[in-house]
């Protein structure tokens, strides 16, 4: 070992100590703290008073016909937006693949909603959804009627609510994952689109036998960060139904905020949270594992 | 790599130690200084709700006035600001690390929650028995918990139906005689009026994005009928909720959507003002706009009553002390500033226009001898009601809200409230397992 290597292992320590500090102060230590209080009936106003109940507060959840309803319907949204913003968010950065300015706009155009604040989004779509109301509507219903379809009561209606919601959702977001396709679409090999244009594989051919094969490193990226995302769900329905109506646009976020801060329910809310963590962090594991095989 | 980097010579130990010590001697001398300053004066802190600027310009200056007339005594108040959105959340963060301040503003529900939890101080030893007969009976029930006083504020607020005295001229509705209440059937008999003579009935804000006010607008109807929220003493929804007569009172009150005589969807928060409904079900802090739109036209009577007689709705935010109040007498003096008639209920109402807590303030607005406000008072003093004070009001008030919107859009009333009742009911059951002992037969 150098010298330099010597007085590299004894101070990188030190370098590495304000990040660790940050970090077990704001992350672990928050961690630990809400996982001890997932073992007590801890009160938000006086968590102090904590005493334990074992594996009380997480049996509860799951016997808790309102949180099984949130983690139901997270779930659902989940598989409703993620294969199709996915598969989407492919097409549209096909399409839009050209290097002619005209293209540029409609790139901007997709990516647009992504840039706008979320509750600007969710009252906007909030009044687009809007039910039929004497001779009023919503601008979605007026789509319809123009087409002869019956209006419906989209956010109002239990079975329509949820996928209402996920296709606000899916429009706002397929944006950028647009772009991250875009930029996968730059590293496919020209060489192997051009021989298989010589081999005579059509449009269709190309894109499944060539292109989404090379690109799986991004398909992944995109599913998993898309997932992740779709498990975080909250401020739409929030803000657009308040998880109504029923409990049908209920998330397992806004369950956590409510546990915490409505029934200040804070043991309840830290064993919730730590199920939610848990639930995101398999699915990050599962990615990793993938795209790490991917590279052998 | 490090190849590179063999050219600069590598400094043999960093960072040193001794710049290690004086870095924390810095930050230690930083933490010990902010400390020192908290204790120098005698001050108080205060914490508030941020409501209109012209009621936040008033409380600051309340908060002035207070520091010049206590200069002498070296006691200062230091008020401090918190968005209305998450000021709820913010007490509680607060009372989780016990830093709340010596005195809090904090909604009129809220309080049975804070006493519950051994936060707030009790107030009767700092008020005589003539002063507090000074307020509003409203006031001093909002802040009453199980017989002893937890909260004081300086004003109140009153729910009535404003109407317009041409239109209904128009449809040929006749107003009830002053100061009275409809039934339920002569209300929805008028909304039919209205609309055979064209006109869009009523207002009732359902596009309101606070739960509380669905709570607040709506309980009235619920309480006309016989019925309550939930139990006193032992907390028990179970039972009580969805009661036959709270199932009758309800489905009396969807029949207003179902007709068609309110929209469950409004898109404009001021239908009334803008003269597209008769009626607008709605509360003080619209009667300026209303007068000033509507001027002799318009009209206003009590809630229309689905029992025996009609209830209104009252409370608002009001002000507690902290049990961990550092400094005990400045708060107390602080509360007793700003509740009191000149110093704090006449400049706080001037600027929001709610009504006057206490009844020695009501000289310095003449306009009490008039409609609407008339009826704001007489209601206050005779026919409101407090909503629950009970320790589980959040998680009531959100699951209540919640039903309230379902029935309006048509969901079975019955099967709404019990759903309501159950999920209130498993947070009660949960948090307080003596009352769930208490509770059993």
């Amino acid at each position: 070992m150098t010298a330099w290597e010597k007085a590299r292992a004894r101070t990188a320590p030190l370098f590495l100590l304000p990040a660790l500090a940050l970090l077990a102060v704001f992350v672990v230590w928050p961690l630990l703290r809400a996982a001890a209080w997932s073992f007590t009936n801890a009160d938000l106003l006086a968590p102090g008073e904590a005493r334990p109940v074992g594996l009380g507060n997480y049996i509860d959840l799951f016997t808790d016909a309102r949180f099984l309803r949130a983690f139901g319907n997270t779930w659902l949204f989940a598989l409703l937006v993620v294969p199709l913003q996915t598969a989407l968010a492919f097409f549209l950065a096909l399409w839009v693949d050209r290097p002619e300015p005209a293209w540029r706009w409609l790139r901007v155009v997709f990516f647009l909603p992504v840039v706008v604040s979320m509750p600007v989004l969710a009252v906007l779509w909030t009044l687009l959804y809007q039910p039929a109301q004497g001779d009023t509507m919503g601008l979605v219903n007026a789509a319809l009627d123009l087409v002869g379809a019956p209006p419906q009561a989209w956010l109002r209606d239990p079975a329509l609510a949820l996928p209402a919601i996920a296709f606000m959702s899916i429009w706002q977001g397929v944006g950028l994952q647009m772009m991250v396709f875009l930029a996968g679409l730059q590293n496919v090999p020209r060489e192997l689109l051009d021989a298989a244009r010589i081999d005579g594989a059509g449009p269709w051919q190309r894109v499944w036998h060539v292109i989404v094969p090379s690109m799986r490193n991004t398909f992944v990226f995109v599913v998993t960060v898309t997932t992740i995302l779709a498990f975080r769900i909250f401020v739409q329905p929030y803000l657009m139904t308040r998880g109504g109506p029923g409990n049908s646009t209920l998330s397992l976020v806004q369950s956590i905020y409510e546990t915490t801060f409505v029934s200040q329910d804070l043991g309840r809310a830290c064993a919730a949270a730590l199920v939610f963590l848990a639930l995101v962090g398999v699915l990050a594991g599962l990615q990793r594992r993938f795209s790490r095989e991917d590279r052998e | 790599m490090g190849d590179l980097m063999f050219t600069v010579r590598p400094p043999r130990r960093f960072p040193s130690w001794p710049a290690l010590l004086r870095l924390a001697a810095c930050l230690f001398a930083f933490a010990s200084a902010g400390h020192l300053a908290a204790r120098d004066a005698r001050v108080v802190r205060v914490w508030s709700h941020q409501g209109q600027e012209a009621e936040n310009r008033a409380l600051r200056e309340s908060a002035a006035a207070f520091n010049a007339a206590h200069a002498d005594r070296g006691m200062r108040v230091e008020l401090t600001f918190f968005p209305d959105f998450q000021y709820a959340e913010k007490l509680a963060i607060a009372a989780a690390a016990r830093d709340l301040p010596d005195a809090f503003d904090l909604d009129g529900p809220l309080v049975a929650r804070f006493a519950a939890a051994g936060l707030l101080a009790p107030l009767d030893p700092h008020f005589s028995r003539e002063e507090l007969d000074d307020f509003l009976p409203t006031i001093l029930e909002q802040g009453t918990v199980d017989g002893k006083l937890f909260a004081l504020g300086s004003f109140d607020s009153a729910l009535v139906l404003y109407y317009d005295r041409e239109m209904f001229a128009r449809a040929g509705v006749e107003p009830p005689p002053g100061g009275e209440a409809w039934t339920w059937s002569e209300f929805l008999a008028a909304c039919e009026k209205l609309r055979a003579a064209g006109l869009a009935p009523l207002s009732l804000h359902m596009d309101e994005s606070a739960d509380e006010w669905f709570t607040y607008a709506f309980s009235p109807v619920v309480w006309s009928g016989g019925g309550a929220l939930i139990s006193p003493g032992a907390p028990r929804v179970r039972g009580v909720l969805a009661s036959p007569e709270n199932v009758r009172s309800l489905s009396a009150w969807r029949e207003l959507f179902a007709r068609g005589h309110a929209p469950t969807d409004p898109v404009d928060p001021d239908l009334f003002g803008k003269g597209l409904v008769a009626m607008d079900w709605t509360g003080h802090w619209m009667a300026r706009a209303h007068l000033a739109v509507k001027g002799d036209k318009l009209g206003v009577m009590p809630l229309p009553r689905v029992g025996e007689r009609s209830v209104a709705p009252c409370g608002s935010w009001c002000w507690g002390l902290s049990a961990q109040a550092a400094d005990n007498e400045g708060a107390v003096a602080w509360l007793r500033w700003i509740v009191d008639a000149e110093t704090g209920v006449v400049p706080a109402v001037r600027a929001n226009g709610a009504v006057p807590a206490r009844r020695s303030a009501f000289t310095a607005f003449p306009e009490y001898s008039e409609i609407p406000y008339k009826l704001f008072r007489a209601q206050l003093e005779t026919a409101a009601r407090a909503r629950p004070r009970t320790p589980f009001y959040a998680t009531l008030t959100a699951r209540f809200a919640a039903a309230l919107r379902d029935i309006a859009r048509g969901a079975d009333v019955a099967a709404r409230l019990r759903q309501a009742e159950d999920e209130i009911q498993s947070v009660i059951d949960r948090r307080a397992p003596a009352a769930k002992e208490a509770a059993r037969p």
